[in-house]
């Protein structure tokens, strides 16, 4: 019986996880969060710091809203759930500024901007108010991970194609320069990052279709 | 009890929760922030005089050693004298020393901006009239837009432009509305820097904010335009 419950719960968490990265991926397949996946996907630093801050409020936003969703009057719960999301956001700005205070200097109003993020909203309203702790902390996490994979995948290209760097070391080799190689400078604005993720959204739909 | 009455309630009780726990956050992490914002502030008098290479990465105890070694931190009263750095009143102003020369002067830039205030530092040589460097260490300006006068490349427009005429009257530099080579005329080109497409408001208030702290710091500037140095007070 346990040992039937523990391999349920393993396989649920690993479809959780896997539709999240995947199928029901929150940028590529919902096309939420588009905001901050334009702003801080210049270099990988920023938008792996970027992911882990989301991913942080996104689980622990689950967790709390879920621990307490049966007491939540259904009358102020959005307010509530906002509360709660924008408490843990601006902890994750204090912990940030005082820990990692020049990506936190990229980050700018970006990490505030995780209070609005529909993500965050998303899964409490759709996940947290409706499953137990456990699964809507996973839950929270799986999401985080998909966004984050995204974030992570558009700012390798941009990273690499528009100042020649992978995590701010230099990659393209001074020659390439010397022969007549020069980086993109469309990758380091905004219509750049669209384009890449425009192009990650058409790889899944079309890679989804089989 | 009513449902309004249990509403209320646990909307006290999360409001009290939550203002509690940011106030933990806040009041824990307060040192750390704060020494990080002290090493920013030298880390941009540093910037803006020129003392760091752009490709180096310094550490935190590179900036504070540097700062130390380079840079004094003193006053100035209304007619250019130099005061105590503890002096209660007076403006105050960093100089750039090196071997015991005084290289530039460096003032601090507090300026309105289109949504909040633009806190930096504008390094003039010590001729009086050539700025040096010009560096941005907060604003609340519009990422992409007027954000970008935190970018090397608009700060770097600042270098070589003068900050009075061959008079000897001050003019201030100002940010254009578009580019310097298209929108001025050629014997003012070196009193200005290219603007931001899409920040014009924020370039028009930066622009009277350095004027109006150029004005304040004037009579420094003169003193150094006219007599060619500043003394050095003993350091303390």
């Amino acid at each position: 019986m346990t040992t039937a419950t523990v391999k349920l719960t393993k396989s649920q968490g690993y479809r959780m996880v896997a539709d999240a990265l995947w199928k029901t991926n929150p940028i590529s397949k919902q096309v939420l969060g588009i905001c901050s996946a334009l702003a801080v996907t210049v270099q990988m630093n920023t938008a792996i710091v970027m992911a882990l801050a989301l991913t942080f409020v996104v689980a622990f936003s689950n967790l709390i809203i879920s621990m307490m969703r049966n007491a939540i009057p259904r009358n102020i719960r959005i307010i509530v759930e906002v509360a709660v999301i924008a408490t843990l956001v601006i902890i994750a700005d204090e912990v940030l500024k005082a820990f990692l205070f020049n990506i936190s200097k990229q980050l700018s109003v970006f990490v505030g901007l995780i209070i609005t993020n529909c993500i965050v909203m998303g899964r409490a309203e759709t996940y947290a108010m409706a499953n137990p702790p456990g699964r809507s902390f996973l839950d929270g996490v799986a999401n985080g991970m998909g966004y984050g994979s995204i974030l992570v995948g558009v700012a390798f290209f941009r990273e690499l194609l528009g100042s020649g760097k992978i995590m701010g070391f230099q990659v393209v080799p001074q020659f390439a320069y010397d022969l007549g190689y020069t980086d993109m400078g469309l990758m380091l604005l905004a219509p750049g990052a669209f384009i890449v993720i425009g192009l990650f959204v058409w790889l899944e739909h079309t890679l989804l279709k089989d | 009890m009513s449902d309004a009455m249990k509403s209320l309630l646990f909307a006290a009780v999360i409001g009290v929760v939550c203002s509690l726990l940011l106030t933990a956050a806040s009041s824990g992490l307060k040192a750390f922030q704060q020494e990080n914002a002290l090493v920013d502030r030298q880390r941009n008098v540093l910037k803006s005089v020129g003392a760091l290479e752009p490709e180096r990465k310094y550490g935190t105890d590179d900036i504070k050693e540097l700062f130390a070694a380079a840079i004094k931190d003193i006053r100035v009263d209304a007619n250019g004298q130099v005061l105590d750095a503890d002096a209660a009143s007076g403006l105050p102003l960093f100089l750039y020393t090196r071997d015991g020369q005084v290289q530039s002067y460096i003032v601090p830039v507090d300026s309105r901006g289109l949504w909040g205030r633009i806190y930096g530092y504008l390094a003039i040589d010590n001729d009086g009239r050539t700025v040096t460097g010009f560096s941005v260490y907060q604003h609340s300006e519009t990422p992409g837009l007027g954000g970008e006068i935190e970018k090397p490349w608009f700060q770097q427009n600042f270098v070589g432009k003068q900050i009075a005429d061959p008079e000897g009257n001050l003019t201030s530099v100002g940010i254009a509305k578009g580019k310097v080579a298209e929108v001025i005329p050629p014997e003012r080109r070196n009193h200005y820097v290219d603007g931001i497409s899409g920040a014009t408001l924020t370039g028009r208030y930066l622009s009277e904010g350095l004027k109006d702290i150029l004005k304040a710091y004037e009579p420094v500037s003169r003193r150094l335009r006219d007599e060619g140095h500043l003394e050095i007070p003993e350091i303390s």
